[in-house]
């Protein structure tokens, strides 16, 4: 899915406005309760590691390229080999940098433009709060995707691009949860009487609304990440990525413009897809996990 | 009251259409020099590109000159013409919608459809090996890359087991006898794009429908429905479903988004010749004013289809009516 | 209060989508009836991955439209497809001056599909304004300084400077004056989309063109030349190549006109496909940025490029045939040098040929220089060092390949070459980029290609001359002497001494080296046994261009024929209002749907609790 869709339940939570914290309960058994969160955990673990190890990891120079085009699994190419005879195995250990990079640090930026101009507007209110509000709203209507294309067509391809483009059309999702919580909380007894002893704003911020208001936007980037794997594998599958990288989207770009499909070549097709299904999959279950922590009506005891 | 709500609605809507268009020029003007469009004729002169700058009315001032000669070919639907075929962006825009249209939108009606009666169906066996098995199967789906699925449906189905057509929306080079074949084989075209497309949207309606489900079905009116010895599969139809369902049209509003990016990547890999696919040709040839139009027109239809899904949640739901 | 009967809806709808399901299931058997053989019209089939965005040769660059318009329209002086010499096409007959700066040409006595007689008219219109200044085909009219026409049979051109191809070298299409000429320059250049019938003087001229599907091509009626054997030529778009060439397999298509290197072996495994690969007029090659300070102020690279014998160390130690047999699967040719083997009448194997590769020699020149062997690292010599970045556009998986390829050879005599993948924008911008008005490349290495006219090498010879510089030279590199052979070759009228010169040339530029060329592409084409026979490569004949000549010459589309037992088949008109009934259709499902079980409820509010 590569839209940007703001997760339902974060959404009503904040709607409703109550104070969330994740200190009562401890994060680990938050994770690791379920079996669902031991493997996601897990997976997740795994992809970080070969994302900071998989070039030493990798058996081949997974550009180097040989006769032996299309290969099925062997084992010399455990994986097979693409159109240039390069080792799949490899490039996919390799790609799965990008993947992980392009994610955490366009949720990071996406975390960050949200939070700021979910405070801002949420705290101070009145016209700078609508303006910011209906900034947020146009660019939760937009398209994201194309919105993307155009960006990423418009700059040249690069990793920073990749990640500038993606956080910056992400964030709004986080700025409403963030506004909606910080307008509830503005009106909470604590904050009144915090406001009421002379307590100044940045004060205030810190003291009560940040803490209270962390945990969301923590949860909220968790699934941001998806998004922004997913992102960054569409952009660079329409061949809008880092040219110099490669990446699991570039490597199905690479797998059906080079005739992979006809080929029948299943093992050139599936691993990369596979590989971001998985992590993305991983991450967005560790995100629900946290979503249900903090929203408790969302859990669903199964 | 309710006319009211919905005029605000559509109000905004506006709004945020206009905000688009005035966002379009700047993004085109200022991010992108549109004399980089030029160079791709060789050898061109500074007098030949200066001619073209006035042509294209790029002498003109920013503000009082091309943005309000753009305010107003927009109105009219002059989107520029496109850098590649020389053809008015909105007719190639026209060309392509009715393909994208079909595309999405038997992709979204059988996403809605088989996504909410799973939905049902898993919340009604809540725990049991069927729930947790449509629960991992939609999960999957919503992970995994739309694109990703429609190459291997390609491998599969016209690879390997070839019974269906790789791409494109019709048999290229034949000439169809009668209506009645042209239909089917455009619908035979339509299967594995429409079934990308719809794996794609599933997983998420399967969710909602599920979760929502499984709040009403632990109201308190159903308890009591059933103390009343009504067979519980008319319960579950007649009194559960129906109350379940509104969420699912606030959903297919958000889904709006994620339905145009699939569009682009399906219809990428499907050939499949609309609006997704004039962006991919746009991309790969730096085709700027059909981007712009094509962001345009993308932007437009989410923005509509969100309004149409507040009028359909206003007609739907009786308590928007009465606030 | 009736409840809304959503059961009787969801299923209604199930059963509506079941009911297309098995709908389409069926539509297998009901597609096959849709081609209706009658053996009337013998047709030929070319599959394309795209089809050209344009008919409007003022704007059109893809080289579909050039395939297209070969056909569409003769030029005033056509190729002959066995060696690429000038022969009648509009012009039956040309006569050049003793100064060698006139030609007279004599037009026959033809007519347009339409029934209007061909004229100088037309020759004049199309040269001055279809080759006029600014426009695509401007290169081809440079030299001509004037038009005239003294009759509607005879055109007389003047050049400014003798030029031997002047003759077979105005590669420009000749349109009807009465009907292009009454479009203004300014549209033409912009929107102007060709009417349809499109006019024409060629054998076959389009009669349909169906976006995104098909362009058919038929006889014109008024063709005076070899009767073809087709009455029709139908382009058919499919998306991408993989889908075409299944298209072949399937038989859906006579002809692939291009076939990817990956696929082109296994193809030709296939029952009753041939594979045929030609040479071409365009390579791939390993370029160095030589500019001067004084051209080039501003220009961005290590110095060290500049150095001749790191050049010719680099050179011998690259492994041509290597690069052909990994990179593009053996599929193109090793190139020797920066003319083309293509070139027949001019092709002479350079003595200084680098081949094959001498790592010793090579190490040798590099000491000699007094470039400090550091064993691992790169080589050095006061502050410079022999490490340079390689470009290579991210379009090309060969280019990329054939660049690592060269980084890891060069690697072996202590020169470093860091290959970075950068797009086909970048790389522009790194060759043509300009500061104050002067070029300033901002580049050591890259790895590109270029194509020349398939009748005369000119313009890959010119790349090197120092006009060239701030227009199409991408090495930047100029020598005087150079210079000189460039314009004597393009004033010697008579072959074999043009032969000679450009010999020369190769030569310098052997020794100098602004370009390692490294590779020449083929032609990759493909087409059925059992469908087609008569098939010649041509355009050059032998081991030359292609099969139908594509984008050059219409003749070989006249000998082409079908195979005996081949059955021909005809094609009526389609409309497509279909995929709107078909939207509507859906549309109006879900519109049925909604007010139904809107309905069904009586207008009462759902039951919900509070």
């Amino acid at each position: 899915m590569s839209g940007t869709a703001t997760p339902a339940g974060l959404d009503a939570r904040a709607a409703a406005g109550a104070p969330v914290e994740l200190a009562d309960e401890r994060l680990r058994d938050v994770l690791l309760g379920t079996w669902r969160g031991r493997i996601s955990v897990g997976l997740l673990g795994f992809f970080i590691f070969i994302a900071i190890f998989g070039s030493l990891l990798a058996p081949d120079d997974p550009y180097a390229s040989s006769l032996d085009v299309l290969a099925p699994p062997s084992w010399a190419h455990p994986l097979g080999t693409t159109e240039q005879g390069s080792d799949v195995l490899s490039q996919l250990l390799v790609g799965a940098r990008v993947s992980i990079v392009v994610g955490f640090a366009a949720a990071a930026i996406s975390a960050l433009l949200g939070s700021i101009v979910g405070l801002t507007g949420g705290y101070l209110g009145g016209w700078p709060d609508r303006i910011l509000d209906a900034l947020e709203n146009w660019f939760l209507v937009i398209p994201a995707l194309p919105l993307m294309i155009v960006l990423a067509r418009l700059l040249d391809p690069s990793l920073g691009v990749l990640i500038l483009v993606i956080g910056l059309t992400s964030w709004a999702g986080t700025g409403r949860i963030v506004r909606a919580q910080v307008l509830t909380l503005r009106e909470r007894a604590f904050v009144e009487r915090a406001k009421a002893l002379g307590a100044g704003d940045t004060y205030v911020i810190r003291t009560h609304i940040l803490p209270n208001t962390l945990p969301l936007i923590f949860a909220n980037t968790v699934l941001i990440v998806a998004v922004a794997i997913l992102s960054e594998a569409a952009l660079s599958f329409l061949g809008l990525g880092d040219p110099s990288r490669i990446s699991w989207g570039t490597m199905l770009e690479n797998a059906f413009d080079s005739g992979a499909p006809s080929a029948e070549a299943w093992w050139y097709v599936i691993p990369p897809g596979l590989c971001i299904t998985l992590l993305v999959l991983s991450v967005s279950v560790i995100g629900f996990l946290f979503e249900e922590h903090i929203n408790p009506r969302l859990r669903d005891d199964r | 009251m309710s006319g009211r709500w919905l005029a605000g609605k559509a109000a905004a809507a506006v709004v945020t259409l206009v905000f688009v268009i005035v966002f379009n020029f700047f993004l085109f003007r200022v991010m992108g020099d549109p004399t980089t469009q030029f160079t791709r004729i060789p050898n061109i002169t500074p007098t030949e590109l200066a001619d073209l700058r006035s042509d294209y009315g790029l002498d003109k001032p920013l503000l009082t000159g091309q943005f309000v000669d753009y305010i107003g070919d927009t109105a009219s639907f002059d989107l520029g013409t496109s850098q590649r075929s020389r053809r008015a962006v909105w007719t190639e825009i026209k060309d392509a919608l009715p393909w994208t249209l079909l595309l999405v939108g038997v992709g979204t009606l059988l996403a809605t459809l088989i996504g909410s009666w799973l939905g049902v169906i898993a919340a009604t066996r809540r725990g049991r090996n069927s729930d947790n098995g449509l629960l991992g199967f939609s999960l999957f789906t919503y992970a995994a890359p739309e694109y990703w699925i429609g190459i291997i449906l390609i491998l599969v189905f016209a690879f390997w087991i070839p019974i269906l057509p790789a791409g494109l929306q019709m048999t290229p080079g034949v000439e169809f006898s009668s209506w009645v074949s042209e239909v089917t084989d455009v619908a035979e075209h339509l299967i594995l794009p429409a079934t990308a497309m719809t794996l794609m949207l599933l997983g998420q309606y399967f969710l909602i429908m599920r979760s929502s489900m499984v709040d009403v079905l632990t109201e308190d009116f159903i308890t009591v429905k059933r103390a009343t010895g009504l067979p519980w599969d008319r319960v579950v139809s007649r009194h559960a479903v129906p109350n379940a369902l509104l969420p699912l049209v606030t959903l297919s509003a958000i889904q709006f988004g994620a339905v145009v990016g699939g569009a682009i990547t399906i219809e990428t890999i499907f050939s499949w010749p609309g609006l997704g696919e004039l962006t991919f040709q746009a991309i790969n040839d730096k085709d700027f004013p059909v981007l712009q139009g094509v962001f345009l027109v993308f932007s437009a239809g989410v923005i509509f289809a969100n309004l149409l899904a507040d009028c359909l949640y206003f007609y739907l739901d009786p308590r928007v009516k009465a606030d | 209060m009736k409840r809304p009967r959503i059961r009787g809806t969801v299923g209604g709808a199930l059963l509506a989508a079941l009911a297309a399901i098995v709908a389409v299931l069926v539509a297998p058997a009901g597609a096959q009836e849709t081609t209706t053989e009658d053996g009337g019209k013998a047709v030929l089939k070319i599959g394309w991955g795209q089809d050209p965005q344009t008919l409007n040769p003022f704007v059109g660059l893809d080289e579909e439209n050039y395939t297209v318009w070969a056909l569409n329209w003769d030029l005033l002086v056509n190729f002959d497809p066995e060696d690429l010499q000038p022969a009648p096409g509009i012009a039956e007959s040309w006569e050049v001056s003793d100064d060698q700066q006139t030609v007279t040409f004599t037009l026959a006595d033809r007519k347009w599909s339409d029934g209007t007689p061909i004229t100088s008219r037309d020759v004049k219109y199309s040269l001055d304004v279809l080759g006029g200044e600014g426009t695509l085909f401007a290169g081809y009219t440079s030299n001509v300084e004037s038009v005239t026409t003294p009759d509607d049979k005879t055109v007389v051109v003047k050049t400014k400077q003798p030029e031997a191809r002047i003759v077979g070298g105005l590669f420009i299409y000749i349109l009807p004056e009465h009907i292009w000429g009454k479009v203004p320059v300014s549209e033409l250049t912009s929107s102007y989309q060709p009417e349809i019938p499109m006019v024409g003087s060629g054998p076959f001229i389009v009669t349909e063109f169906e976006r995104n599907r098909i362009l058919r091509m038929e006889r014109n009626p008024e063709w005076s030349g070899e009767e073809p054997n087709f009455d029709e030529v139908q382009f058919i778009k499919y998306g991408n190549e993989d889908a075409t060439e299944r298209a072949l397999q399937l038989g859906e298509v006579d002809i692939v006109a291009e076939v990817q290197p990956s696929t082109f072996e296994r193809l030709g495994n296939e029952e009753n496909i041939e594979t045929v690969r030609g040479a071409s007029p365009s390579y791939t090659e390993l370029a160095f940025n030589l500019c001067s300070a004084e051209d080039c102020p501003d220009a961005e690279f290590n110095p060290a490029v500049q150095d001749k014998t790191v050049r010719q160390a680099i050179a011998n130690v690259i492994a041509r045939e290597r690069i052909n047999e990994i990179s593009a699967l053996g599929t193109s040719f090793v190139a020797n040098g920066i003319l083309p083997s293509f070139y027949k009448t001019f092709y002479e194997t350079p003595e200084l040929d680098y081949n094959p590769t001498d790592v010793e020699e090579a190490k040798r020149l590099l000491d000699e220089a007094g470039w400090q062997d550091n064993g691992d690292q790169p080589r050095t010599k006061g502050d410079q060092t022999l490490s340079f970045e390689l470009q290579v556009r991210s379009e090309s998986q060969s280019d990329i390949q054939a660049s690592r390829l060269i980084a890891e050879m060069v690697k072996e005599i202590g020169v470093e070459f860091k290959v970075q993948v950068v797009s086909v924008d970048a790389l522009t911008e790194a060759t043509v980029r300009f500061v104050d008005g002067k070029p300033a490349p901002d580049f050591d290495t890259f790895v590109w290609g270029w194509g020349g006219d398939p009748y005369d090498p000119s313009f890959l010879l010119s790349l090197f001359t120092t006009e060239e510089i701030g227009n199409s030279s991408d090495s930047f590199y100029s020598n005087p002497e150079y210079d000189r052979l460039f314009r004597e070759q393009a004033a010697a009228f008579d072959d074999e001494e043009r032969k000679q010169i450009i010999g020369q040339m190769v030569d310098l530029t052997q020794e100098d080296l602004p370009y390692v060329v490294l590779t020449e592409d083929p032609n990759l084409q493909a087409y059925r046994t059992d469908r087609l026979s008569n098939v010649e490569q041509q355009c050059p004949a032998d081991e030359g261009g292609d099969i139908f000549c594509e984008q050059i010459s219409y003749e070989p589309m006249l000998t082409l024929a079908l195979a005996d037992g081949s059955s021909s088949d005809d094609d009526g008109g389609g409309g497509s209002g279909v995929l709107i009934a078909i939207g509507v259709l859906v549309v109006g499902a879900i519109v049925y749907f909604v007010i139904r079980s809107r309905r069904r409820g009586g207008g009462g509010p759902i039951e919900l609790e509070e």
